[in-house]
């Protein structure tokens, strides 16, 4: 039962639950949770363990709902980041064994631009900026990075996958990400 | 125009900044970058710049919606919100806000409440005088991790963690200790900022009666059960009435 919220909106939502709105925070979870579990799934790949973190991370957005700022992050990405760190602490926390999956898979599920309910949140402009300045780099680095940020793996785990030598991964996704800040700021 | 992709100085810190953000790092090097972090708003900035920069990808993730469970829990966890217009909140909020979270601060504060319970500057005065308990939570080593003050009329609790939590990983709970030995969850709590919370009525009693409170590390993403720690309990203190 996802909600469609703007961003604006959401941002709103956002910054009443932070003075302890709890209708609002509701229709921050009814807009965002799909999305949020999505992250958390795909680093996780276990749907109790990413819904015990989808709880956790909305029970840490509910304290510092308050801390968020809309002149300096976008809602969604807040929230994002927030799930995202959360289940790559508990992936890395030693108790889960997540399934591999191949660069190739992943860059294909990003790839897939099916509606999702949590779009309208997104600032389009953005994301295709995003996705433009990725594509202007080689397959192999957007590919890794991609897959990160997807998966929560780390340059260790990425140069065994990819059977390429640490200092090799790290080099293209430290010059790619330099690359990439320096397109999306043109 | 620099080249972007040199070594050393500040594109240096912008890499090592990206590779926090996107958790690359190994639990070593990401250990530091977090210390980094903590210490060095400008690194901080960038760290937040690269969240921004790279949430984008998020966007093409399937979505899946959770559980019909998953909201009960998590609203069973809120700490409940107190009345909007309650100026006692007003002040709290802004005691938390003015406050630098740095320990010396936050003992001023909660002297300067007991002995102004209500506050000029805050319009109508607060319908009782503040009943306040005050604990700071010490290390074994004897550091002091926390201030805590609570102020049983109104249920609001006010945290204020020095640095010695920073960079942890798990995630500090906070536990009341019950006279008769017990503990009982308050919830997971920010060890790295101030923060306030309501109690509310369901926990109010208890910590009004709790003669110590205490903070276990916990797993991230992990939530015990309300009557026993899971992880280590790494600081308690006593709590005193102003």
């Amino acid at each position: 039962m996802s909600a469609i919220l703007t961003r604006d909106e959401l941002a709103q939502a956002l910054g009443r639950a932070g003075e302890g709105d709890r209708a609002a925070f509701r229709r921050v979870y009814d807009a965002t949770s799909a999305k949020l579990l999505g992250v958390t799934l795909r680093i996780l790949a276990d749907r109790q363990l990413a819904e015990d973190v989808l709880q956790d991370t909305y029970l840490t957005v509910w304290r510092k709902a308050g801390s968020f700022d809309a002149s300096r992050a976008s809602p969604i990405t807040w929230l994002v980041t927030i799930a995202r760190n959360r289940a790559i602490d508990r992936l890395r926390s030693g108790a889960v064994m997540r399934k591999s999956t191949p660069i190739d898979e992943a860059a294909t599920v990003i790839a897939d631009d099916a509606p999702s309910p949590a779009e309208a949140l997104e600032t389009v402009d953005d994301v295709r900026r995003l996705n433009d300045c990725l594509g202007q780099l080689d397959d192999r680095t957007g590919g890794a990075i991609r897959t990160a940020f997807i998966e929560g793996m780390t340059y260790d785990a990425l140069a065994v996958r990819e059977n390429v030598p640490l200092g090799t991964m790290k080099s293209w996704i430290r010059r790619g990400m330099m690359r990439l800040r320096v397109c999306l700021e043109s | 125009m620099t080249d972007p992709t040199k070594n050393g100085g500040v594109d240096e810190d912008l890499a090592l900044a990206g590779e926090l953000a996107l958790r690359v790092l190994s639990p070593e090097d990401e250990a530091a970058a977090r210390a980094r972090e903590s210490a060095d708003p400008a690194f901080a900035a960038h760290v937040e710049a690269w969240n921004e920069r790279l949430g984008g990808l998020a966007d093409g993730i399937v979505s899946v919606e959770p559980s019909l469970w998953v909201w009960p829990r998590v609203e069973a966890g809120l700490t409940p919100p107190a009345a909007a217009n309650d100026n006692t909140v007003v002040f709290w909020r802004r005691w938390a806000i003015g406050s630098t979270g740095l320990l010396a601060a936050s003992l001023v504060a909660v002297v300067m409440l007991a002995v102004q319970p209500t506050p000029a500057p805050v319009a109508a005065p607060a319908p009782s005088p503040a009943v306040i308990r005050v604990a700071t939570l010490t290390l074994q080593n004897g550091a002091a991790a926390m201030t805590l003050a609570y102020d049983a009329n109104t249920g609001e609790l006010y945290l204020a963690p020095t640095n010695e939590m920073a960079g942890d990983t798990r995630v500090p709970h906070l536990w009341l200790v019950m006279p008769e030995g017990g503990v009982q969850l308050v919830g997971a709590i920010d060890g790295s900022a101030t923060s306030r919370h309501n109690l509310g009525q369901a926990l109010s009693g208890p910590a009004g009666a709790a003669r110590a409170v205490a903070v276990s590390m916990e797993a991230p993403g992990h939530t015990p059960s309300a009557d026993k720690p899971d992880g280590p309990v790494v600081a308690e203190g006593a709590f005193q009435r102003l």
